[in-house]
């Protein structure tokens, strides 16, 4: 448990978790997803989750996230508890104040590229600041390719557009889950080097959720999980050290 | 691939019902029309078994021809028997008794002064002591039979009904005298039991006053027989006929057995039940059509959705046959499940549907429900025949699923679609040219009506096959409010329903046959309605008309009252009857000589009415052009009563104020070739100098005095005979709901299925801020899309067809009205039922969880 220790009023951190346990199941087949994680992860910062594969940082993204409700614990976003919010609160928190970029199916196939960069905008019936939009579609280099249906881009398009829509309502966390999982390694440095350049360039911040060294060593911080806790914690990944990290865990 | 296909099924049990209320609702209605009528039938079995209790054989005239075709004729009726053929019967070996009998027209009116009639005949019969009596149908259980002239026995439900005491003084009107005062006697029981008439009332009179008050002095409707012991009907019959080849009576006079004759009354109910049946069984059969539509678009959207399944089981050895033959078994499977659930529910929803008939003025006799092993035969075949044959395609395109679909991720499109389109035009041509054949060609009407039944019929699946083409332009029109008030929801709602232009369009194609049958009946209606109020308030001089409270007409001597009471007076008295031509049964209005005065039929020069009174005839126009007829031809025509002549006076060329299509017009006043003289309606057009205050008073005392009958002013009478057409109207409009209900539970169906199917991208929608609200709005405007564009193409065919048919009666001069107004309303109340179809599916999109919905395969 090296997280440090949770200070129970304001903080600089975007996102928080205090204690959370997270159970599936009952009886015989219960499982602890989560049991007791305490993390926060600060303004700014790129960082990424990783553990092996029942370690828990899926269930730990969704919790952060608000996709997903807390056994016991709590959880923070910037100041308000999204653990202690209603559904009809939880949504606005997902509109506005968190960007999200999933594996796969990340696009309405109905509407087009820029259709989708403004979705979330668009649900809370407000219009992109035009300067913000043009520089993260500069950020993702998918000027020409925004007015095609998602059917009509690579996959690795795909995943560009997911990351503007994610960028696009300057939300206070982006929660991105194996972005880069279904991706050859070309499209997912791509996309890493994006997500590097929104953290740097625009100040964004953003958690991730891998399984990969490679995408982990363009973070700011690794958080390692396994069996629903967290075993390590560094800063300034390489690939060597994060490799090191995942090996002493298997042991 | 037996267990595949249930696994399947069981798996999806949502699905399964809401797919089986489209053949349940179709098939419950049929079975339901098929019990209704069944029982009605076994009613009047029983009824005329009763009338017949105690008669082994009658004897009575021959029918002078049989009335077929008939064209707004009346109904046909044997001319009586005279009494003295009672003795030349009882003469005959074998014969235990003989008695004649008479069932004649007699309205009661009841103690509060109203006329106890209701939607039956109302009957008066002789009374014979039961000793004397052949006929055992009737018994008297209070009070005692009627022994003078001026007493009368009521059937019990009449009694009742006319709140009688034994004592009570009963005021009855009869056709051709005036209404007299009667002491109530007795009560009595027909058939043993008080509701075995069929709402029919009967009055029992003294034999000799039975047949002075309904016209047959000296004379019976039959005689009646009794068999000697020892002696069968059959025997009886034979021994009669005999007797009557003997004496030379056999070319007027018939005799069959009281069997025979129960057979025979109770066929001919029976043939009057089928119209009845087929009436019902129309609306049933549009409800299983539109269901088929239901069940095609399920079965396609599901093909689709388990294309991976289906592609899996082909990679895994299963052949093309062995694939679509899942499929087929689960369509064989829900229509015969949906069947067996749809005959259960037919039963119970027969009482709720004669409630409802009732409702609308259709006053059935209830009775055991009788369910024939026919209902549940035909309707089971009927359904899962239905449900098969809508399946067939979609399974069939689940054959040309390759096995390579399991791995691939996207929808598999079976490419077929230009050949859609050319089969899609062809039967739109086809069903069009069929509708102007059917309308303008040279045909019977029921021919006629058969063609654009057809016509219909192939349209829809023309215009279902093409409409993929317009939905999308369409979904971009009636999504445009959304998108301008809603934005990215309706912007969603669109391109949701573009996403899939086939899925969009065959659930619309549901709806739209239904939309189409009632626009096109309210364009119809319209029309006539217009049509016969213009040409009542243009082409009649009447003040004031007569016409009967229910369907039974009414007697003449009420005309004969309004003319002594109001001196000066036209009156005119309208009638139907039948005369048989060439062969050919001919429907003809009886009309008082004068009526031209009244009535214009817009009769040619040339017409001798001085001599229309005495055995003319007027012919339409176009039918003396076919039968080549001139003015001054003698007609050789049967009448009821026997052959005659009628020479032609005139012709005429308008027939829309008259009371019937007829094509020839006879004076009332030489009326002997018919029966009985009845009158339909009665014009009256006031005398100068009598206010019209005064002249409305001394009609509506009439009216009052003979009972069974409304009298009102030429407005009041339009506003009635509308107010009765509208009637029927409205319950076929309330038949047709059940098709708009199935689609509506098929755009459920469609859009619960697609809400399934697009679990993934809801919640994403939902992880990236789509509210509840949003979602479900998103869904509801789908709804509304599908339903609306169902409505639109509806709308537009039934505006073609409802012109159309309209145009085919312009040379009857029906002249085509629009109700604008009230398809509006249509189209509002299509596009609220389509938002509620929507609400079912949106709420089960809401409700899904965010998380288990990104991460689901």
């Amino acid at each position: 448990m090296t997280a440090t220790a949770p200070v129970p009023t304001s903080t600089t951190a975007a996102a928080r978790a205090v204690d959370v346990t997270k159970v599936y199941g009952s009886g015989d087949t219960v499982v602890n997803a989560l049991a007791g994680v305490s993390v926060e992860f600060r303004s700014g910062q790129y960082a990424a989750i990783m553990g092996p594969s029942g370690s828990g940082k899926s269930t730990l993204l969704h919790c952060l996230a608000g996709l997903d409700r807390v056994t016991s614990g709590h959880v923070f976003l910037g100041d308000d508890e999204i653990s202690a919010m209603s559904e009809k609160q939880l949504t606005l928190v997902r509109r506005d104040k968190i960007g999200f970029v999933f594996q796969s199916y990340n696009l309405v196939p109905t509407l087009t590229g820029m259709e989708n960069i403004n979705l979330p905008l668009a649900l809370a019936g407000r219009k992109a600041d035009p300067e913000w939009l043009a520089q993260i579609i500069e950020t993702v280099h998918l000027a020409d390719r925004v007015e095609h249906r998602p059917n009509e881009l690579s996959g690795g398009q795909q995943q560009r557009v997911a990351v503007a829509r994610a960028l696009v309502s300057k939300p206070d966390v982006i929660f991105a889950d194996e972005p880069t999982g279904n991706l050859d390694s070309k499209s997912g440095a791509e996309i890493l080097g994006f997500m590097r350049k929104a953290v740097t360039d625009l100040g964004q911040t953003i958690v991730m959720v891998t399984h990969d060294p490679v995408a982990a060593a363009y973070a700011d911080r690794v958080v390692f999980l396994a069996d629903g806790i967290i075993c390590g914690d560094i800063s300034e990944p390489t690939v060597d050290s994060v490799i090191a990290n995942m090996r002493s865990l298997g042991d | 691939m037996w267990r595949v296909t249930f696994r399947g099924l069981l798996a999806k049990k949502f699905r399964l019902v809401l797919t089986s209320i489209a053949i349940i609702l179709g098939v419950a209605f049929m079975a339901g029309t098929f019990v209704l009528t069944d029982t009605l039938g076994s009613v009047f079995d029983n009824l005329f078994a009763n009338t017949t209790k105690g008669v082994d054989a009658v004897v009575r005239s021959r029918e002078p021809f049989k009335a077929s075709n008939q064209q707004g004729g009346g109904e046909q009726t044997r001319p009586p028997v005279p009494a003295s053929l009672v003795d030349t019967v009882s003469d005959v070996d074998g014969v235990e008794l003989a008695q004649g009998n008479l069932l004649g027209y007699a309205l009661v009116t009841g103690t509060d002064g109203e006329a106890i009639i209701n939607q039956a005949p109302t009957f008066g019969l002789p009374w014979f002591p039961p000793k004397q009596s052949v006929n055992q149908s009737n018994e008297i259980i209070k009070g005692r039979q009627p022994r003078a002239p001026d007493e009368v026995a009521l059937d019990l439900k009449t009694f009742e009904d006319g709140k009688f005491k034994i004592g009570d003084e009963a005021k009855i009107s009869f056709l051709t005298v005036e209404p007299r005062k009667f002491t109530v006697v007795g009560t009595f029981l027909f058939g043993g039991k008080k509701d075995a008439l069929a709402g029919a009332t009967l009055a029992a009179f003294v034999p000799t006053t039975a047949q002075e008050v309904m016209n047959r002095v000296d004379q019976w409707d039959l005689i009646e027989v009794k068999a000697a012991d020892g002696v069968s009907e059959t025997q009886l019959r034979d021994r009669l006929r005999q007797m009557l080849r003997d004496e030379g009576l056999s070319k007027d006079y018939e005799s069959i057995t009281g069997a025979e004759l129960a057979k025979e009354q109770s066929d001919e109910i029976q043939q009057n039940l089928s119209f009845f049946n087929t009436f019902l069984l129309v609306f049933a059969l549009i409800a299983l059509f539109v269901g088929a539509f239901v069940i095609y678009n399920t079965f396609s959207i599901t093909v689709a959705q388990r294309i991976r399944e289906l592609g899996l089981l082909r990679a895994l050895g299963a052949s093309g046959r062995q694939v679509v033959g899942s499929v087929v078994l689960e369509a064989f499977v829900v229509g015969a499940f949906s069947s067996v659930v749809g005959i259960i529910l037919g039963v119970l929803i027969v009482t709720p549907l004669q409630g409802l008939l009732s409702a609308f003025g259709i006053d059935l006799p209830g009775g055991s429900l009788q369910i024939e092993p026919r209902t549940i035969i035909v309707s089971f075949l009927v359904g899962t025949g239905v449900t098969l044959i809508a399946a067939l395609a979609p399974a069939r395109r689940s054959a040309r699923i390759p096995p390579i679909a399991a791995l691939r991720d996207q929808a598999f499109d079976s490419g077929a679609v230009r050949r859609r389109y050319i089969w899609g035009t062809v039967f739109l041509v086809v069903g069009v040219v069929a509708l102007l054949l059917g309308l303008f060609g040279n045909m019977s009407g029921g021919q006629s009506a058969g063609l654009v039944g057809i016509s219909a019929l192939t349209v829809f699946i023309g215009v279902a096959m093409l409409s993929p083409l317009l939905a999308p332009p369409a979904a971009r029109v009636l999504t445009w409010p959304a998108t301008r008030s809603q934005r990215i929801t309706g912007i969603l709602a669109r391109e949701n329903s573009q996403r899939n232009p086939r899925r969009t369009a065959s659930a619309a194609a549901a709806l739209m046959i239904g939309l189409t049958l009632v626009t096109a009946i309210a364009i119809m209606s319209q029309s006539f309605k217009t049509t016969f109020r213009s040409s009542i308030e243009d082409q009649t001089t009447a003040d004031f008309i007569l016409s009967p409270t229910g369907f039974a007409p009414f007697s003449p001597e009420a005309a004969q009252a309004v003319r002594d009471e109001l001196p000066g007076s036209t009156v005119v008295e309208y009638r139907f009857g039948t005369v048989q031509f060439q062969g050919d049964s001919i429907g003809v209005l009886g009309a008082s000589p004068d009526f031209s005065k009244m009535t214009d039929v817009n009769l040619q020069p040339g017409a001798r009415m001085g001599q229309f009174a005495d055995g003319g005839v007027l012919v339409y126009k176009d039918a003396a052009k076919d039968r080549g007829l001139k003015i001054g031809d003698e007609l050789d025509v049967n009448f009821p009563t026997g052959p005659g002549t009628l020479t032609v006076q005139g012709f005429f060329d308008d027939k829309k104020a008259m009371p019937s299509d007829s094509d020839w017009i006879v004076s009332t006043a030489d009326w002997g070739g018919f029966p009985d003289p009845q009158d339909f309606y009665v014009g009256v057009i006031k005398p100068d100098g009598v206010s019209t205050k005064e002249a409305a008073h001394v009609v509506n005392k009439v009216a009052d005095r003979f009972g069974g009958i409304e009298a009102d002013n030429k407005a009041g009478f339009i506003d009635r005979q509308i107010a009765q057409f509208d009637q029927i109207l409205g319950l076929v409009y309330v038949l047709l709901l059940l098709a708009v209900i199935i689609a509506l539970v098929g755009i459920v169906n469609t859009l619960a299925l697609s809400v399934y199917e697009r679990t993934r991208e809801i919640g994403l929608m939902r992880a990236v801020g789509m509210s509840r609200k949003q979602l479900r709005r998103m869904i509801r405007n789908e709804a509304l899309v599908t339903a609306t564009f169902g409505s639109l193409l509806g709308l537009a065919i039934g505006l073609f067809f409802g012109v159309m048919i309209v145009q085919s009666f312009s040379s009857d001069g029906i002249t085509l009205a629009i109700p604008v107004p009230q398809i509006i309303v249509f189209l509002i109340l299509a596009g609220l039922a389509g938002l509620a179809a929507g609400v079912l599916p949106a709420r089960r999109a809401a409700r899904l969880d965010v998380l288990d919905a990104i991460t689901t395969e």
